[in-house]
């Protein structure tokens, strides 16, 4: 009986509660129907945290105004609100008495904590795409600790990797000659400048190549060439040039009268003898550096046999007129390799020189070796360093020096323990033993720092940060806020835009987008690159100037450089680098008019309103579809059956049956009203069929939309559906592990408490910093084999629709 | 579009690099093969198979021996065997039914290596629900290569995936990127770049000392690392201990590869440098990866390999042997005089490659004899007449003693039509995976 329970709702808000269910829910949510595999006919509403799992469902579907569906009775507003918040105090007031935080397990570095890391580390830039094999991805992001497993392969790779990074930071000497291969997308156009390219240069490739010791390199260039092997744009003369950081290195002739006959006479003997002539061996110094290749810029009219030529110039495989492009860019090296120079890591290492240059081993040298491996290793592992470590650490540096004869060949020698230990690859949280089993307790502080960076960073704590965790005072409130502003601040937290928006946003699956070339022939890896720095940049934006994220639906601002406003229709910018822009089409505003997520939301033909709608579900509604059921027939294609039917008539058909229409009636309209974007986010007023867009539907909450800005402000409306999302996904990625019913009331809160003040990307960030899953963990039974793992998520729905 | 700015541009927009390939292919010495001669008993032989293809198939009348059984004479194109007459058997009359179009239009050269090895009919399809069949390399590696470190080997030596329109219209380019299917969805990528295979056969290479120093360097790491996980355990939760244990197991599994591989160092066999990367010389690249193929057999790294010589539709000219035209374009020859004269020039070049190899393998001793005894080798190309794209008869040798299991010096001409698939069964009935039926065969070739 209610009574009984002190964290119960008061009887008449029960009653009332259970009065509105049985009105508007228990017709479909009964026992014997289950309508979506949900009874709500004899739950408790006077006991709500017994159910918490269920009710977090029924609040997620009365907030966002999906429930009761359209064509239904529905409950006054008030009515609905009265019950949600009500569900919400009960649930919110048992998790306050009773806090489950969850247990991520052992994390290990993935591929972009492990660069970012070597970054911060070692000041080197390393691939680690070439070095470790790819995460994989659960709950959306790359970074789950259930799923960062480990394996013989992966540990050799660890391993490995350690070798080839230690050997590229210390220098040394001994390394031999490698080539590195970096090519042109095949549909990246040529014909403009690059940015970051010299002015007065056209076409070519920017390459960050980090050059391992001082000594000679080779820069052998490979010109584009057609499908039939011919060496395209060489009928005009042109001058290509190497740069290394800015100076020219090497130029050449290519084309002109002798090569087109040259060509014309024996094409491949040609091009041998044209490429030959493209292979520049130059002394370059160690460090990372930047090598162009690119073409001087020659004044040239423009072809008037085209009136309007494609802006993608690589269209036609067969074609061998146009201007020449760089295909690929071999450097190898070093040859005749005089030093490890004098190299960012070199100086980030060497901290101290040691007083002999003598192989003798003086004490001194011993003080210096201390000096570097201590800073080294405090910051690799994360923590104060012991007398035990640097015991270890100087017995490698020790052998490394006696069997390499120098002092670099010893500090390699550690600094490759360092980066092969666990403590580095591994992130330890350690159960206190005061701490009984099934409670949960405050993580420690240099806990708390490194998961403060590994969130807000990807990488590594800085100096400040381990100091202050190694004092004890980094869980001081006030210092905490002050280390997120600082780090949010922090050119490190472009990672909370390049590895949480784009893996959120589903952006990195852009580059393997390529639309069909007949639909869409204007599309190349310019446009590309310009979608995903544009969304980047705008979300970054909403970090750097601790923006209200609702900026993200609704900001009147974007950023774009010359091909991209052409692409949006934004005029009067030109040149390659992107700016900020104020827009004037309400249209384009915020995430859902940016080609990015317009691009990866389509097919390589055509739009897919199913795929937007999903999108807007998942990714801002936070209220993502289930699976279709298994054996649904596809879109029926357009030349079956004679009449030509638009997207929308087939989708019509398709949810004529019931077991389709129950998902798409509320994926449909979202996607539909996007549809005057094409599908590499154009606008349009006809669509594929040549037939006038149609973009008018009814969303799950009963607003008729016709267009993306009443889209928008239908999404708007409900300001806090879309921060619980962003909040969830946050949640999600800090912790590494998804979030579920249990999390919903500190995600509540953090919510809540922003909502006070504009929704500041930065109260999001405090809040979740602040939160008991962040800060505090559960202490798992040690003979339990495994905890109680958070699997079911809120946000994956079982119900079956068959 | 390739940019650099200071501040917000992604630096993935950037294609970057680092130190070069030094540090894109890593791998433990431990993967240092054992790298010491097989030292079998005659009654304990180890078979290994290669396959090598070669596109756009053959002048026939040029390639075709004159002569049957013992008493024939190689051809203009087969000359280049000639010092290895005694290890080798011509198979002629054989055809690919499958590869043919069955009612799917033109893409010859797709179904050619898609049909090569397993005689079934690819599907066509540009997608990723790509099909074929399980081919007879993979059959053997499933079978005698799980007790190597790589069940099997695919190289080639052209990567186009950069060029546009490279494949046959209706045909994913998988199809036409490997001869190895592992299942009949998998297609197995063929890795070109000689350092990658290198590395992932030899790790770093270098003198025996210099491996010998690293791996006692990777022994004192992981030593380090065992003596370790226990204080690293303490006060972890269940779970997470778990995962520890399974560390500390990986480890140990490592340093049993590194136990192993060092015991055996100690032997002889000389250890070529690791290649920079792709050379600019095809002859070096073929050479290479050969060296590399034989390394691996001696070393028992593998017992299988797959091998493109060449891509169909290769553009590549030969002028080091007085072809500066490109292949494909050749092909085409129209009956033209002068362009057979130039393909029978590339096909003669192609076997004086694979000759070289045969030298190496004869040159290896292993067990009672040498590796070509014990080695299976299958070459040839799955069209015939490139100018018509027919794939019947198709241009098919068989090289090597195959561990006993082959006796050469012969032509063995078989009835016209004989599906190719028949002598791919009896390879893999010799390599001792007693099958009944691989593709369209009808049967298997009794005088293999």
């Amino acid at each position: 009986m209610p009574i009984a329970f002190a964290q119960t709702a008061p009887t008449s808000s029960a009653s009332a509660n259970r009065a509105l269910l049985d009105k508007y829910c228990v017709t479909c949510h009964s026992d014997r129907a289950k309508t979506g595999g949900l009874t709500l006919e004899k739950l408790d509403v006077a006991n709500v945290a017994a159910n918490a799992e269920t009710w977090e469902k029924v609040i997620r579907k009365l907030s966002v105004g999906a429930m009761p569906p359209s064509g239904m009775p529905k409950p006054s507003p008030a009515d609905v609100s009265a019950l949600v918040s009500s569900l919400e105090t009960s649930l919110d007031k048992a998790y306050a008495a009773n806090p489950n935080p969850g247990h991520a397990t052992l994390h290990r570095l993935n591929r972009t904590e492990y660069t970012n890391s070597v970054r911060d580390l070692l000041g080197l830039d390393v691939d680690a795409a070439s070095l470790l094999p790819p995460d994989d991805e659960s709950y959306g992001f790359d970074n789950n600790a259930d799923v960062l497993g480990v394996s013989p392969v992966l540990l050799e790779r660890y391993v490995s990797a350690s070798r080839k990074v230690s050997r590229l930071a210390v220098g040394d000497p001994t390394q031999g000659a490698v080539a590195q291969t970096f090519r042109a997308r095949p549909d990246l156009s040529q014909d403009k400048r690059v940015e970051g390219m010299p002015l007065g240069t056209r076409g070519g490739l920017l390459m960050h190549y980090n050059f391992p010791l001082d000594g000679k390199y080779v820069v052998k260039i490979v010109l584009a060439r057609n499908t039939v092997d011919v060496i395209r744009g060489l009928e005009e003369a042109h001058q290509i040039e190497v740069l290394v950081d800015g100076a020219r290195v090497f130029l050449a002739s290519i084309g002109g009268t002798s090569d087109t006959e040259a060509l014309v006479k024996n094409p491949a003997e040609a091009r041998m003898m044209i490429e030959s002539r493209l292979q520049a061996r130059v002394p370059v110094k160690a460090g990372p550096r930047t090598v162009a290749v690119t073409f001087l810029q020659k004044d040239q009219a423009e072809d008037d046999y085209i009136l309007e030529p494609f802006i993608r110039t690589t269209l036609d495989p067969v074609n061998e007129a146009g201007l020449p492009h760089v295909d690929q860019v071999v450097i190898s090296g070093p040859y005749n390799a005089t030093g490890p120079g004098d190299t960012p890591s070199r100086r980030k290492i060497f901290v101290c020189q040691p007083a002999s240059a003598s192989p003798a081993n003086s004490g001194d040298d011993v003080g210096c070796a201390k000096k570097i491996l201590s800073t080294l290793a405090k910051h690799a592992y994360r923590r104060p360093i012991t007398p035990t470590d640097m015991e270890t650490l100087l017995s490698f540096y020790q052998s490394g020096r006696n069997q390499g004869g120098s002092f670099d060949a010893g500090i390699e020698r550690a600094l490759r323990l360092i980066l092969s230990s666990p403590e580095f690859v591994f992130r330890f949280e350690r159960d206190p033993s005061t701490v009984a089993a099934g409670s949960s307790y405050k993580i420690d502080d240099l806990e708390l720092a490194s998961r403060l960076s590994f969130f807000l960073w990807s990488s590594i704590p800085d100096d400040e940060l381990l100091d202050l965790a190694a004092a004890g005072k980094l869980s001081n409130p006030a210092t905490l806020d002050g280390q997120v502003r600082r780090m949010l601040a922090d050119p490190r937290a472009q990672a909370l835009a390049t590895n949480f928006a784009a893996q959120w946003l589903y952006l990195r699956n852009l580059k393997n987008f390529a639309p069909d070339p007949n639909e869409f022939p204007d599309f190349d890896d310019n446009l590309r690159v310009s979608l995903l720095t544009e969304t980047e940049m705008f979300f970054g934006s909403v970090v750097n100037e601790d923006r209200n994220v609702l900026d993200l639906l609704n900001g009147d601002y974007t950023f774009v450089n010359e091909r991209l406003a052409r692409h949006y229709g934004i005029p009067d910018v030109y040149g390659p680098r992107f700016r900020r822009v104020t827009l004037t089409d309400n249209a384009r505003r915020g995430l859902l008019g940016q080609g990015s997520v317009l691009t990866v939301t389509s097919y390589a033909t055509r739009t897919s309103p199913v795929l937007r709608g999903k999108w807007i579900l998942t990714n801002i509604l936070g209220t993502p579809p289930p699976a279709p059921p298994p054996n649904v027939p596809a879109l029926k294609e357009n030349n079956e059956g004679g009449k030509i039917l638009s997207v929308r008539e087939r989708l019509e058909e398709h949810r004529k049956s019931p077991a389709c229409a129950s998902c798409h009636k509320i994926m449909d309209p979202l996607g539909f009203a996007l549809e005057n974007f094409d599908a590499i986010g154009q606008w349009r007023a006809k669509s594929e069929d040549g037939a006038p867009i149609d973009a008018s539907g009814v969303l799950l909450d009963g607003s008729k939309v016709d267009g993306p800005t009443s889209l928008r402000a239908a999404l708007m409306s409900r300001p806090e559906v879309f921060v619980t999302t962003l909040t969830e996904k946050l949640m999600t990625y800090a912790l590494g592990r998804g979030t579920d019913f249990s999390d919903e009331p500190s995600i509540r809160a953090i919510v809540a408490r922003a909502s006070a003040d504009h929704y500041h990307f930065s109260d999001l960030i405090a809040g979740i910093v602040k939160s008991p899953e962040f800060r505090t963990k559960l202490k798992t039974a040690p003979d339990v084999a495994s905890p109680p793992v958070k699997t079911a998520s809120l946000l994956q729905e079982n119900a079956s629709h068959n | 579009m390739m940019i650099v700015t200071k501040k917000h541009l992604s630096r993935r927009a950037i294609l970057r690099g680092i130190g070069g390939a030094a540090i894109s292919l890593p791998l433990l010495d431990s993967m240092i093969p054992a790298l010491t001669a097989q030292t079998k008993t005659a009654a304990n032989v180890t078979p290994r198979l290669g396959c090598v293809y070669v596109p756009h198939g053959a002048v026939m009348d040029k390639w075709t021996p004159v002569g049957t059984g013992a008493d024939f004479e190689f051809g203009p194109i087969l000359s280049a065997l000639q010092r290895h007459r005694e290890n080798v058997i011509v198979v002629s009359n054989l055809s690919h039914h499958m590869a043919e179009a069955l009612g799917d239009g033109g893409a010859d050269h797709s179904r050619a290596t898609a049909t090569w090895l397993n005689g079934t009919h690819a599907k066509k399809t540009e997608g990723e629900d790509v099909r074929a069949g399980t081919t007879i390399d993979q059959m053997v590696a499933q079978k005698i290569g799980q007790s190597t470190r790589f069940p099997s080997l695919e190289i080639a030596t052209e990567d186009m995936t950069g060029l546009i329109g490279a494949c046959d219209v209706g045909y994913s380019c998988a199809y036409m990127n490997t001869i190895s299917w592992s299942s009949p969805t998998t297609p197995l990528p063929m890795e070109i770049n000689p350092r990658v295979v290198f590395e992932r056969l030899f790790g770093e290479g270098g003198t025996l000392p210099e491996r010998l120093a690293r791996m006692d360097e990777d022994k004192s790491i992981l030593d380090q690392i065992t003596g370790a996980v226990p204080r690293l355990q303490k006060g972890l939760g269940a779970k997470d201990r778990t995962r520890m244990n399974e560390y500390l197991e990986n480890v140990r599994e490592i340093e049993r590869r590194l136990q192993i591989a060092e015991k055996s160092a100690g032997s002889q066999i000389s250890m070529p440098n690791a290649p920079v990367g792709v050379p600019d010389s095809y002859e070096e690249h073929v050479g290479l990866m050969y060296d590399m193929m034989a390394l691996a057999f001696q070393s028992d790294a593998t017992r299988v390999f797959t091998f493109m010589m060449a891509r169909e539709l290769s553009q590549r000219s030969y002028p080091q042997v007085g072809v500066p035209d490109p292949h494909h374009a050749t092909s085409h020859h129209q009956d033209n005089p002068e362009k057979l004269a130039k393909l029978v020039k590339i096909q003669n070049y192609h076997l004086t490659l694979f000759a070289k190899f045969l030298d190496k393998l004869k040159a290896t001793p292993d067990g009672d004899g040498n590796l070509l005894d014990h080695t299976t080798l299958l070459y040839g190309s799955c069209l015939s007449n490139s100018n018509i794209h027919n794939h019947n008869p198709l241009p098919t040798l068989l090289a090597g003693g195959g561990a006993g299991t082959l006796k050469g010096g012969r032509h063995l001409k078989n009835p016209e039509n004989t599906p190719m698939a028949n002598l791919l069964l009896s390879v893999l009935n010799k390599m001792g995976v007693p099958t009944e039926k691989v593709g369209d065969s009808t049967s298997g070739i009794a005088d293999v």
